[in-house]
């Protein structure tokens, strides 16, 4: 069925934990070129003290009035084990800082600038690995092939993937849904490639995660790129009014479509 | 008051009330026949509802032939329009076809051409608010009783002898060889059987992903899930399932159902059933923080850790959970197949 | 004002015409019937090109549809694609699925064919589900036209189902999931229920390979023969009774006014055909409808958020989210919850609606003929109950987009489905009584434009004094063109015996009054409130000061003689 088919079917068995990604990444890259596609690895955070401090200041400034000093947890979670993607994608996103632990993290502008987002990367980082339990790292999404006239496996692995395990909450088109609860799911489409990949692997709630056991990072990358590429690319049929299928498509349909119509026949007709 | 025998005035005094509502509540009835909707005659139409004279080559611009001949001219630059539009269309289409460029010309060409016939006609054309009768399209009382004559003709000499040959012979016959000509229908579809009872999940089957990808039981994480088939079905369509990790989380099973689940350190593994119970669509959407199952077609919920109960929506039969075990190797199998059919219900469909 | 050269060109254009139509006669005796067609007269209103539209959506839809079938291929082998949609390249699909990517992305001026079509299927239903709200509302449904209703009523059905099977066929995962229901809701019949789902989709689902086939050979054959039969027989009718018209000046239930066929009519009703075109393939190619390279080929497994079938099969599916959960189960047997909203639902819905015509006659006792039409407001109760009906159908639509809307205004869906399962029955109970009331209120209101008098009429107060009411030359009615009385400016003569004022000579109240009993058929409350000046020309009392001519019945509304 996907390209991974042809190749027959392989057992691997993996195990959670640095290692582990590390070893799979390394399976992964080994067995990706040679189909000639680019590797899917984590990218590195930094370990130099000056912005692990700076990260620090930043931390302690708004965000351990609710996940304590340290990171150990008060009202918020403790962050000891969350590991980069999930600060980026938290503070990229907007999501964090919340301005009360009551509240629903809702996606937003971001309240810190790239620089400071990687400066408390680094400082969180720092703790983890201090405990000992480094969390999943920020995945280095490749670009699906820029060729226009080659095949591109992966476009179409991320297609399929997305499709059967992100659609149903998310949308095909990525536009969002709903979920029990007044949970609402959001729109993928002004994500960007990083962000897309954070999340499968971090879930943050009431999202489930997807382990490296579940999605390979090749996997996590195609779709990431997948849904980049669908959100960036002009819709070939016109106006996308809101990608959300056939509901907007019957307002558009009714009330413009035959709304029109209606004022056209007014003008050819009587009014009396 | 009207002397009219067809209405039957049923007010008390004269006129009928003031408003609407009202004589609304004192309708008249009609009660009378056709015959007499018209004139005395019943034929003709009354000479009054037909103006005399109507000028039926009338039209606005006839007396102003400047003006007639400036709106020709208007008409035929709409017209133009269109063909500029035309010409445009096949420049499109040799150059290898735009939608949007397309559909851009296509509404500017039609609608300028219906603009054009638009002016045409309501300027220039004539045939504007002519009065004409009605005329009548019932049949004379005549013609009336004469197809009586000609239908009865047959009817009495069909239904001769109390419709013997009819009602004896002919329906039963049609009957038997209606059914005769209809069966063949049957061959449209194969029987349900038992194929609604039953997935193709077997003993010892190995959960795999839509890859082939055996899963093992420390595959998935906490809070996570996946779709998997058995392997060698995989997209089968009655036998796609979730499996989930509710981590340590208490799960309150059915009776005899409560080893489904396999628990391995701090991974509670649960499978079920993807087919929504209510009306098939795959229930995937999993709510983390309330710990639900959602289906996107009508917002049916399931209860995961409550035997996967409905709590919300249509749906009104828990999604059937998977007997799951871990074999030698670490790897997750099925026990069985479900223990109940899967997916909505139908007639048949025994248990619980 | 021809000249000679014209004047001999017209005669020779006309020796020409002899020519054609003697040589036709001779074959076929038409000219008769030819010339009656070319005199027919179409009443004007606008509201009457609605059932026209929904035709030219229907010409636009078999164009379109003609020419996708030539690349359709309804076939359920599974099929590698490569093509130039890149996401979907490798991936494995059915043929169908297949061959619609290629007319969205390899075929010329197919993806605007394809939308195009869709495109008019929704503006399709828009139109008829407009006419016949306008054939409700207005009461044309009456004597001699309950046939019509029913054919009507069936045109309604089997488009519904054709446009269901339509966006059926390239299987997608949308589309697919669409299928996946209907197979449940016939699954859930009592007794025959799974028999007939194997049966009309060759097996269990998603069916045998020749399931396509069957879906296509259903939308592309069957149901466009039906459709195109049943549309003949409905204009066949039509064109045999004449269309209604509303009451107004010089209209009575025995003469119709309106276009000549030719050329006015003829002529106007082209330009409507091309202005559908016009917003049909604008739409076509501007706006996307039906993205199925998003969605993918259906497979059992996937499923999307925003899964709604198109809007006019919306009522059905928000009534199987508005549905209880409630089953039926005893003795190994089960009714399942589908069949309640899914079959039973539109069963009794349907049969509603073609009864109605014989319910109305029942509700106002009037079983007579009629050609002028109600207005809405002239029978409240019906139109209290469309209304009514009007709410309860669009508050099951909305239920359809729960997730949808939910999104976008940020209420959980729990809370949107409570709302709107209360709202089925009180939205039609509020909605009804308010359009009641607002009836009412209208009745006894001023004078409709419709049935106001070109012209003026003079009352006398009880001092004495002259008042002029209504006074408004080249009213709305006839002379909604921009001349007034019969074709004229309002000041001119006219050339049809009428004086200048536009009164066609016979009074203004007297068609009115003919309207409602003159001519033997009351029509329930409609010509009492009509001759009573409810709506019609003022006060009772006021025909008495004579401006009016023989017409005038002094009194309010007693009803003109009738001869």
């Amino acid at each position: 069925m996907t390209a991974a088919t042809d190749q027959g079917k392989r057992r691997r068995r993996t195990l959670l934990g640095p290692g582990a990604l590390v070893g799979a990444a390394m399976v992964v890259f080994a067995v990706l070129v040679w189909t000639g596609s680019a590797p899917a690895q984590t990218k590195p955070v930094s370990t130099g003290p000056v912005d692990i401090q700076a990260g620090q200041i930043l931390y302690n400034g708004h965000c351990a009035s609710c996940h304590g000093i340290g990171g150990v947890g008060s009202k918020g979670p403790e962050l000891l084990n969350v590991g980069p993607a999930a600060v980026d994608f938290f503070l990229s996103t907007g999501r964090m800082p919340l301005a009360s632990p009551n509240l629903e993290p809702q996606p937003h502008t971001p309240y810190f600038n790239p620089a400071q987002i990687a400066d408390i990367v680094a400082y969180i980082n720092a703790l983890d690995v201090e405990h000992g339990t480094p969390g999943p790292g920020i995945l280095e999404v490749t670009p699906a092939c820029t060729n226009e006239t080659s095949d591109c496996p992966t476009l179409s692995e991320g297609d399929q993937l997305f499709l059967l395990n992100c659609a149903q909450c998310h949308d095909a088109s990525g536009a969002g849904g709903m979920l029990s609860h007044g949970y609402v799911v959001p729109s993928l489409r002004q994500a960007t490639e990083t962000q897309i990949a954070e999340a499968i692997r971090v879930g943050p709630r009431p999202m489930p995660n997807f382990g490296p056991g579940q999605l390979t990072n090749q996997q996590v990358s195609a779709i990431a790129d997948y849904m980049y590429n669908l959100s960036h690319t002009r819709d070939p049929g016109g106006l996308g009014i809101a990608n959300f299928g056939p509901v907007p498509e019957g307002f558009v349909g009714v009330i413009f479509g035959l709304g029109v119509l209606l004022l056209v026949a007014r003008l050819i007709g009587n009014r009396g | 008051m009207a002397e009219n025998p067809m209405v039957e005035d049923r007010t008390a005094e004269g006129p009928v009330a003031e408003t609407g509502t009202a004589a609304e509540q004192l309708p008249r009835v009609f009660t009378g026949t056709h015959d007499n909707l018209d004139g005395a005659d019943g034929h003709t139409p009354w000479p009054d509802d037909v103006p005399a004279g109507q000028d039926d080559t009338w039209y606005p611009l006839r007396d102003d032939p400047w003006k007639a001949r400036r709106m020709e001219y208007i008409i035929a630059a709409f017209w133009g329009i269109t063909a500029v539009c035309g010409i445009g269309l096949m420049i499109v289409y040799w150059t290898g076809g735009q939608a949007q460029y397309e559909g851009a010309l296509l509404l500017l060409a039609f609608a300028s051409l219906g603009t054009g016939l638009v002016l045409w006609a309501r300027y220039l054309l004539p045939g504007h608010d002519i009065t004409a009768s009605r005329g009548h399209h019932v049949s004379d009382p005549e013609e009336r009783a004469a197809i009586v004559e000609s239908l009865s003709r047959g009817t009495e000499a069909i239904l001769s002898r109390r419709g013997f040959l009819v009602k004896k012979v002919l329906v039963p016959v049609g009957g038997i060889f209606g059914i005769a000509a209809l069966w063949p229908l049957a061959s449209l579809g194969t029987r349900p059987g038992d194929a609604l009872y039953h997935t193709k999940w077997y003993p010892g089957a190995r959960l795999v992903t839509e890859d082939g990808n055996a899963l093992h039981v420390d595959d998935v994480m906490v809070d996570g899930l996946l779709t998997v088939f058995p392997e060698g079905y995989i997209d089968d369509a009655s036998s796609g399932a979730v499996v989930l990790n509710i981590g340590g989380a208490p799960i309150q099973a059915r009776r005899g159902q409560a080893d489904f689940e396999v628990v391995s350190g701090a991974n509670g593994i649960v499978a079920f059933s993807k087919i929504c119970t209510h009306a098939g669509c795959a229930v995937s959407l999993f709510n983390v923080l309330t710990m639900q199952l959602i289906c996107p077609c009508h917002q049916s919920t399931f209860n995961i850790l409550q035997d996967c109960s409905p709590v919300f929506g249509p749906a009104s039969r828990p999604l059937p959970q998977l007997p799951l075990l871990v074999d030698a190797e670490g790897y997750l199998i099925a026990r069985s197949d479900f223990i109940e059919p899967v997916g909505p219900g139908f007639w048949n469909r025994s248990g619980d | 004002m021809s000249t000679m050269a014209e004047r001999s060109a017209a005669r020779k254009r006309a020796k020409l015409e002899q020519q054609a139509l003697d040589w036709a006669d001779d074959r076929l005796g038409s000219s008769k019937w030819l010339r009656s067609a070319l005199d027919k007269i179409f009443p004007d209103h606008w509201s009457f090109m609605v059932g026209e539209i929904a035709m030219y959506c229907f010409v636009i839809l078999l164009a379109t549809g003609i020419y996708l079938a030539l690349f359709y291929n309804a076939s359920s082998a599974v099929v590698v694609y490569h093509g130039p949609y890149k996401a979907l390249d490798g991936q494995s699909m059915t043929e169908a699925y297949a061959s619609v990517i290629n007319i969205s992305f390899s075929v010329r001026a197919g993806l605007v064919m394809r939308q195009a079509h869709h495109w008019a299927a929704l503006i399709f239903m828009a139109a008829i589900t407009f006419h016949m709200g306008r054939i409700f509302f207005t009461g044309a449904f009456r004597r001699p036209r309950e046939i019509n209703w029913i054919i009507g009523v069936t045109l309604l059905l089997v488009s519904m189902l054709e446009g269901f099977s339509g966006y059926s066929l390239p299987d997608d995962l949308l589309s697919g999931s669409g299928l996946r229901v209907v197979f449940s809701i016939i699954q859930s019949i009592p007794l025959i229920g799974p028999w007939l789902a194997f049966n009309l989709w060759g097996g269990a689902f998603p069916g045998s390979g020749a399931f396509f086939e069957r879906l296509f050979l259903i939308h592309e054959f069957l149901f466009p023969l039906l459709l195109a039969g049943l549309l003949g027989g409905h204009l066949a009718i039509l064109w045999h009774q004449k269309h209604t018209d509303f009451a107004g000046p010089g209209k009575t239930e025995h003469n119709i006014v309106g276009s000549r066929l030719w050329p006015q009519y003829t002529i106007k009703s082209t330009a409507l055909l091309t202005f559908v075109a016009a917003v049909i393939f604008g739409l076509g190619g501007l706006v996307q409808i039906n993205p199925i390279w998003v969605f993918g080929p259906y497979e059992a497994a996937r499923s999307s958020a925003g899964t709604q079938p198109d809007w006019y099969v919306g009522w059905l599916d928000g009534a199987m989210r508005l549905w209880p959960h409630w089953e039926f189960r005893s003795f190994g047997h089960e009714i399942a919850n589908p069949f309640f909203p899914g079959i039973l639902l539109p069963g009794i819905v349907f049969t509603f609606i073609y009864a109605w015509p014989w319910l109305d006659k029942r509700l106002y006792a009037d079983y007579g003929e009629h050609n002028l039409l109600d207005r809405p407001r002239d029978k409240p109760l019906r139109t209290a109950l469309g209304v009514a009906a009007l709410f309860f159908f669009v508050d099951l639509t909305l239920a359809s987009a729960t997730d949808v809307i939910g999104n976008g205004l940020q209420i959980s869906f729990e809370r949107l489905i409570e709302i709107l399962q209360y709202g089925s029955f009180i939205g039609p109970i509020v909605g009804g009584l308010v359009a009641y009331r607002v009836c009412i209120l209208l009745q006894g209101g001023k004078v409709h434009p419709i049935q106001r008098p070109v012209g003026g009429i003079i009352t006398r107060d009880a001092r004495g004094a002259y008042h002029t009411l209504g006074a408004d030359h080249g009213g709305n009615g006839h002379g909604g063109n921009g001349h007034g009385g019969n074709g004229h400016d309002g000041n001119g003569h006219d050339g049809n015996g009428h004086d200048g004022n536009g009164h066609d000579g016979h009074g203004e109240d007297e068609p009115l009054e003919r309207v409602a009993v003159g001519h033997g058929d009351p029509g329930g409350g409609n010509g009492a409130s009509a001759a009573l000046g409810g709506d019609g020309l003022g006060s009772p009392g006021t025909f008495g000061t004579g401006t009016l001519g023989e017409a005038t019945s002094g009194g309010g509304g007693d009803p003109a003689p009738a001869e």
